[in-house]
C-alpha cells in the first residue's frame, strides 16, 4: 500500500517547527470550537479594553468640556493695567499697548477699556433717589472688548462702529437685573442723560467687572466728555491662546509698556490653578481605573486557558502522540491566548469608543478619544494575552502525554 | 538479523511510594519489522504501561528502550518528540479525533510535527483515507461518522506519515464485533505490507487472531511463542 510518500520528504530532518500558518490555525482551531467559552473569555478582555477605552475617552471629553468651561469663564484671561506711580496716581498705559500685546506669541485676543468720566452713575429712571444706584458702574469699551472677554449677548446686539459714537449702552448681566430690564430697546440715565439700551450681555463669568457695568461707546465719551482722563487705556483684557495663559503673563507688562515698572498684570489665576489640578487628577482616575479593568481582563482570559488546559488534556496527549513538542504544545496555547486577547481587544476598542461617544453625547460634550489610547488597546492586550497565556501553555506543556491520554 | 523496531531491555516501571507500586516488572522483548503482535491480559495489569513505554510516551523507571536500536532513555524531550513524529503511530480507544476537524483534517494532523507542508499534509491525508476505504468520507466530521469509520480514520492518521510500529490500545473497544473484526482485519492487512502492528486487547478472541502473543499478569510478561 502507497499512501503517498515522497521520496523528497522521506529525506527531511528529523525535527521540524511548525510553521507560523500551522500555528496560527492550530490556535484558531481551539478558539473556533469553543465557540461559547472562546466568546466569553474574549469578553472578558473586550470589558477591559472597552473600561479603558470608554474611561480615558469619557475622562478625556469630560476634561475637554471642562477646561473649555473654564476658558469661557476666565481662565485664560488676563489684565493689563496702570499702576499707581510715585505720586500715588495711576501712570497711564501707552496708546500702542494694546498693539504691542496683541503682537504677542500665545496672545488670541485683546480688549480695551478706556477710562469713564467721574461721577457717572447709572439709574433707572430719573425717579430714583441719587443714592441708590445699586452699585453699578460704568465702564467704557472698545468694540474689540466683546471677543476678547468672549462675552455673548443675552438680547440685542454689541457695539459695532456706528453704535460706537452713539448714546447708547450695553449692560452686563447683573447692571440689567438689578435695573430691571430684560430686553434691549428701553432706556437709562446714566450720569443725567438718557442713553438708550442696545444689548444685555449674558454673565462673563469671572470677569465680574462687566457683569455689573453699563457699558458706553468709546467713540461716544470721546467726543461727549472731554477734560480728566477720558480716552486713556483703563484695562487691557489679553485672552491667551488655549493653555498659554502662564507663558505670556510674564511678557504682557514688558509688551504693554517696556520699561515701565508702573504696569499692573492680574491673571484670573485661582482658576487658572484649579485648571492644572483637575487635569492631573482627572487623568490619574482614569488610568487607574483602566489599570483595574484590564487586570479584571487579564484574569478573565488567564482563567479560561487553564480551564482549557485541564479540559483539553485529551487534546494535549494525542498531540504529545502525534510528536508535537513540549514547546510546540505552549506555543499552540500562547497563541490562542494572544488571539482570544486580541479578539476580544479589537471588539473592545469598538465598544468603548462607542460607549464613551455615547456618553459624550448624552452630556453633550465633544467626544474626544486620544489617539494614543486607540493605538494602546490592541497593543496592551497583545500583552495581556502573552501575560494570560504563559502560565496555562507551560503547564500544558508539562502534563506527560501518557497522564493527558488517561484523562479522557 | 535485521534491527528490532522496538526493544525493551529489562525495562521496568515502578512508582515511587510509600507504597512503592511495581506495574511493570522488568521486562526484555523486542518487536521485528512487519510483526503482528497482541498484548493481552485483564485490566490493570500493566497492559496501558507496557504500551506506553514501547510507544516512548512513558519512560521506564529502569533497564533500557531502543528504537531502531537506538536507546530513547536519556534522549531530550524533543528527540523523543521528532521519534514519535517519525516511526510510532497510535491508534485509541476512544479514536480521539478532533471533532472540530473534518475526516481529511483530522488525518493531515497525523502530519502536522513532522515538517510536512501543507497542501502536502491533505494531499498525502487524502490518499491515506483513501487506503482505510474512507475516500467518500472526507469532508464529513466524527459526529457524521459511525464508531467504524472514526476508528478508520484515527488509523489513517497513524498510518499518513508511514510509522515503523503501530500501537493500538483496545481499538475495538468501543466497536461492535462485526465492526470490530473489520479494524482488526484492516490492521492485519497493514502489518502484511510491513508496518509492525501491536494491538493491546483484553479479549482472548482478537488476541487469538495474531501470531505472537504477549500476556501480562500483575505486570509480569510472558510470550506463547
Amino acid at each position: 500500500m502507497n499512501i503517498g510518500t515522497d521520496d523528497k520528504e522521506s529525506a527531511r530532518p528529523m525535527t521540524r517547527g511548525l510553521t507560523p500558518a500551522d500555528l496560527a490555525r492550530t490556535a484558531w482551531l481551539g478558539i473556533s470550537s469553543r465557540l461559547q467559552r472562546t466568546t466569553l473569555a474574549a469578553l472578558g478582555i473586550a470589558l477591559g479594553i472597552a473600561a479603558l477605552v470608554a474611561l480615558t475617552g469619557v475622562s478625556a471629553s469630560n476634561r475637554a468640556h471642562l477646561l473649555s468651561e473654564l476658558d469661557a469663564m476666565g481662565a485664560n484671561l488676563a489684565i493689563v493695567s496702570p499702576a499707581d506711580g510715585p505720586d500715588r496716581k495711576p501712570i497711564p498705559l501707552p496708546d500702542t499697548a494694546p498693539e504691542t500685546i496683541a503682537r504677542q506669541d500665545g496672545v488670541a485676543r485683546v480688549g480695551v477699556f478706556e477710562a469713564a468720566p467721574e461721577g457717572l452713575a447709572v439709574y433707572r429712571t430719573d425717579l430714583v433717589p441719587e443714592t441708590e444706584s445699586n452699585g453699578l458702574s460704568v465702564a467704557v469699551a472698545r468694540p474689540d472688548v466683546y471677543d476678547a472677554i468672549g462675552a455673548s449677548v443675552a438680547s440685542g446686539r454689541w457695539f459695532d462702529q456706528g453704535t460706537r459714537d452713539l448714546p447708547v449702552t450695553v449692560l452686563g448681566a447683573t447692571a440689567a437685573e438689578r435695573l430691571g430690564i430684560h430686553q434691549s430697546g428701553d432706556r437709562i440715565l446714566i450720569g443725567g442723560e438718557w442713553y438708550g439700551v442696545i444689548g444685555i450681555l449674558k454673565s462673563a463669568g469671572l470677569a465680574t467687572d462687566i457683569d455689573t457695568a453699563a457699558i458706553i461707546g468709546d467713540q461716544w465719551v470721546r467726543h461727549h466728555y472731554a477734560g480728566g482722563n477720558v480716552g486713556s487705556i483703563s484695562a487691557i483684557y489679553v485672552r491667551a491662546e488655549p493653555g498659554r495663559i502662564d507663558a505670556i503673563r510674564d511678557i504682557l507688562a514688558a509688551a504693554a509698556a517696556p520699561g515701565s515698572p508702573y504696569v499692573q498684570v492680574t491673571k484670573l489665576s485661582d482658576l487658572a490653578q484649579a485648571r492644572t489640578t483637575t487635569d492631573n487628577s482627572l487623568s490619574s482616575l482614569g488610568i487607574a481605573l483602566a489599570a483595574i479593568a484590564l487586570l479584571v481582563g487579564g484574569v478573565g482570559i488567564a482563567n479560561t486557558m487553564i480551564v482549557a488546559v485541564m479540559e483539553r488534556r485529551g487534546e494535549i496527549g494525542l498531540r504529545r502522540a502525534l510528536g508535537a513538542r513540549p514547546t510546540q504544545i505552549a506555543a499552540q496555547f500562547v497563541t490562542e491566548a494572544i488571539a482570544l486577547s486580541l479578539l476580544g481587544g479589537f471588539a473592545g476598542l469598538l465598544l468603548g469608543v462607542a460607549a464613551a461617544a455615547l456618553i459624550a453625547t448624552i452630556a453633550t460634550q465633544q467626544v474626544v478619544i486620544p489617539s494614543v489610547v486607540l493605538a494602546a488597546g490592541p497593543a496592551i492586550s497583545l500583552i495581556v494575552g502573552v501575560l494570560a497565556g504563559l502560565q496555562p501553555a507551560v503547564r500544558a506543556a508539562r502534563l506527560p502525554p501518557t497522564t493527558a491520554l488517561r484523562n479522557i | 538479523m535485521s534491527t528490532p523496531v522496538v526493544e525493551l531491555r529489562e525495562a521496568a516501571k515502578t512508582y515511587p511510594g510509600p507504597p512503592a507500586v511495581t506495574v511493570l516488572q522488568p521486562t526484555s522483548l523486542a518487536l521485528m519489522p512487519g510483526e503482528q503482535v497482541a498484548v493481552v491480559g485483564p485490566s490493570g495489569s500493566g497492559k496501558s504501561t507496557l504500551l506506553c513505554i514501547l510507544g516512548t510516551l512513558d519512560e521506564p523507571s529502569g533497564g533500557t528502550v531502543l528504537v531502531d536500536g537506538k536507546p530513547v532513555t536519556g534522549m531530550r524531550e524533543r528527540e523523543r518528540s521528532a521519534l514519535r513524529a517519525e516511526r510510532i503511530g497510535f491508534v485509541f480507544q476512544q479514536f480521539h479525533l478532533l471533532p472540530a476537524l473534518t475526516a481529511l483534517e483530522n488525518v493531515a494532523t497525523g502530519l502536522l510535527y513532522s515538517g510536512v507542508r501543507h497542501a502536502q499534509r491533505r494531499r498525502r491525508a487524502a490518499n491515506a483515507l483513501e487506503a482505510v476505504g474512507l475516500a467518500h468520507r472526507l469532508d464529513h466530521r466524527p459526529g457524521e461518522l459511525s464508531g467504524g469509520e472514526q476508528q478508520r480514520v484515527a488509523i489513517a492518521r497513524a498510518l499518513v506519515r508511514e510509522p515503523g510500529v503501530l500501537f493500538a490500545d483496545e481499538p475495538t473497544g468501543a466497536l461492535d464485533s462485526a465492526t470490530g473484526e473489520a479494524i482488526i482485519r484492516l490492521l492485519a492487512g497493514i502489518a502484511d505490507r510491513g508496518t509492525t502492528i501491536v494491538v493491546v486487547t483484553h479479549d482472548e478472541h482478537i488476541a487469538s487472531r495474531f501470531a505472537r502473543r504477549i500476556r501480562l499478569r500483575d505486570g509480569i510478561a510472558t510470550e506463547n511463542t
